[in-house]
């Protein structure tokens, strides 16, 4: 409701700048006519001023007392001609008064003009966010039905068959990563959501890579084990990067998970993270043996809910928005990310890299 | 190009194809399937399920819209190209009525939207099958199988005809049922609604319009002059009533 006020409001606004405009155009095309016709008129004057002079002069008349009855014509060897000098003022008059509107009348349209370019701005901008809220809600909620889908089946096959023990527990561990999978989509839609509106608070401060790294390949270990993923770690101790803690910690572990979403299907493999400082930057690669994508999808794995399929392919599980959200991340740390794969099946490499950062003081 | 044959396996239960890129809704509707006696496939992408296609038959494919690769309503419009008339029940995340349209009239049978009830889906593929069973046993013999009505001549057991200018028709999979049900009850007024309750089932479409469109594409084919027909005629306010007319 307060949207639409504000937009018709800004709506009015824009007419009435628009109607103004158009005011100031015509107020200033009709003053510059108008002098037009002055000077038209005081020309036509003087014409018949100057032909009564030169008829007074022919019947005779002094040029003393034709001086006196029409001052601004001068007399020379018996012809009467409008003074040079009056001529000459009519002229700069015209001139100053027809400047004078135009600067005048400039300035005002230009004030004007800068006024609707910011409010048909205001306008665009307003009509992008409505459009991409409308389709950030469309998507999201398609990305939950799947999930809610397979949860609903899967309890009403348990309601409705007599199920044996054993099958039972499969639908209930099938049920549970079910809802995990929507518990890590709440986070990061929320996530998204945030660094979209710009709201995320973070800090800049000198980081060790290696300690962040190592934190992250610790708390998926257990978890590579299961899914038979090799994990190296090559990252060398001294490398600092300016970033916000926990953005890096995000930023590694959603690199970590796409490389697992990566490597899951293919029935195991490797993720190879390896660092190096190359001219004043940092350089992070995360190097997998999974699914690797066509090179032509690159660019589009940053975008928001972009789910490739393996083996042509999407990791099954993601929300679409972890790399989406290492992307952003990275922009605001001044860093950037890069995803290359030679083609399906050939594995990936993502490469982050930062400005280098100097080391704290102790 | 499927046809009756291999749509059956030799124990009797029909085989379903199943569409889906979520392994873990792949994995509930095809056990609840299999528990429901059917012979069940899968395929984990639109290619995919194109490739298994090519190679066999099935009585039904259960076949999600938002897929990797090529989405479902390609695969069934290039199905339907194909001359492929496996009927489709369609799964989808959008569950509007526009979407629900698109679905159809890209040669979908019917359409659930997710999440779906399992007693709903179920009882939806066994009304399709349903209806495949009767088209089937409607058209199983020489004397049935074939149409002849004003010098056109339908084949209900290929979806062709041959019209009454030469022509040679290729029908869609609806075209030849709410033919089949007008054929049998040729001279009698059959309504909107037991049309749309015998090709479509219940609820499926939004209004009977639908049928009043299909029965402009029937007159087109097979009307000499479709504006003044002679064998689909309109029954104001009740449906339609089929008159073969005497063969010359």
């Amino acid at each position: 409701m307060r949207m639409k006020a504000t937009r018709v409001f800004q709506l009015t606004a824009l007419a009435l700048v628009v109607v103004s405009a158009v005011q100031v155009g015509w107020w200033l095309y009709d003053q510059h006519a108008y002098t037009l016709e002055r000077v038209r008129l005081a020309r036509r004057a003087y014409a018949e001023q100057t032909a009564a002079a030169q008829a007074l002069l022919d019947a005779g008349t002094s040029v003393a007392r034709v001086h006196e009855l029409l001052p601004k014509i001068a007399v020379t060897a018996g012809r009467a001609a409008l003074d040079p000098t009056i001529e000459a003022t009519l002229i700069t008059e015209a001139r100053h008064r027809s400047n004078q509107y135009a600067w005048e009348g400039g300035f005002f349209l230009l004030a004007l003009g800068v006024c609707i370019a910011v409010i048909a701005r205001a306008l665009r901008a307003e009509a992008r966010v409505l459009e991409e809220q409308d389709s950030f809600l469309a998507l999201v909620s398609h990305q939950f039905k799947t999930p809610l889908a397979s949860l609903q089946l899967s309890l009403e096959t348990m309601a409705l068959r007599d199920l044996a023990p054993e099958r039972a527990r499969a639908l209930i561990e099938r049920m549970l990563a079910d809802l995990a999978r929507m518990e890590a989509m709440v986070t990061q839609i929320l996530e998204s959501v945030r660094l979209e509106r710009g709201r995320a608070d973070l800090k800049s401060e000198p980081l060790e890579l290696r300690a962040a790294v190592t934190h992250v390949v610790a708390a998926l270990e257990e978890r590579a084990r299961q899914e038979r993923i090799a994990i190296s770690s090559d990252v060398p101790p001294g490398l600092y990067v300016l970033a916000d803690p926990l953005s890096l910690d995000v930023i590694v572990r959603n690199l970590l998970e796409n490389a697992f979403a990566a490597v899951t299907p293919v029935g195991g493999g490797r993720i190879a993270l390896a660092a190096r400082a190359l001219n004043g930057e940092i350089e992070l690669a995360v190097q997998d043996s999974g699914v690797g994508f066509r090179p032509a999808d690159g660019a589009r794995l940053f975008e928001k809910f972009t789910r490739l399929h393996p083996g042509g392919g999407s990791s099954q599980y993601g929300t679409g928005l972890g790399l989406f959200i290492v992307r952003r991340l990275m922009q605001l740390a001044q860093g950037r990310v890069a995803a290359h794969s030679d083609g399906v099946g050939q594995g990936a490499r993502f490469t982050l890299t930062w400005p280098q950062a100097q080391a704290p003081r102790p | 190009m499927s046809t009756p044959a291999g749509m059956s396996t030799p124990a009797g239960a029909a085989r379903v194809l199943v569409v889906e890129d979520d392994p873990h809704l792949a994995a509930g509707v095809m056990e609840n399937l299999r528990a429901e006696g059917y012979q069940v496939e899968a395929a984990g992408d639109g290619n995919a399920a194109l490739s298994w296609l090519r190679e066999h038959a099935c009585a039904l494919i259960v076949l999600d819209v938002m897929l990797p690769g090529i989405d479902g309503l390609t695969v069934c419009r290039s199905l339907r190209e194909q001359g492929n008339t496996t009927p489709v029940l369609f799964l989808t995340a959008r569950g509007d009525p526009a979407d629900r349209v698109r679905g159809l009239e890209a040669g979908g049978d019917d359409y659930l939207a997710k999440p779906f009830h399992l007693a709903e889906f179920l009882a939806r593929v066994r009304a399709i099958l349903r209806r495949w069973d009767w088209y089937r046993g409607a058209s199983a013999t020489a004397a049935t199988a074939m149409v002849r009505f004003g010098g056109n001549e339908v084949d209900f057991r290929a979806f062709r005809a041959r019209a009454w200018n030469g022509e040679s028709q290729e029908l869609t999979e609806k075209e030849a049922m709410i033919l089949k049900v007008l054929a049998e009850h040729a001279g009698e007024i059959v309504s909107r609604e037991d049309l749309l309750e015998r090709v479509w089932g219940y609820d499926v479409f939004p209004s009977t319009r639908t049928v009043d469109n299909f029965i402009l594409r029937l007159r087109k084919r097979f009307e000499r002059d479709p504006a003044n027909p002679q064998h689909f005629l309109t029954v104001w306010g009740v449906g339609y009533r089929f008159l073969p007319g005497s063969e010359p």
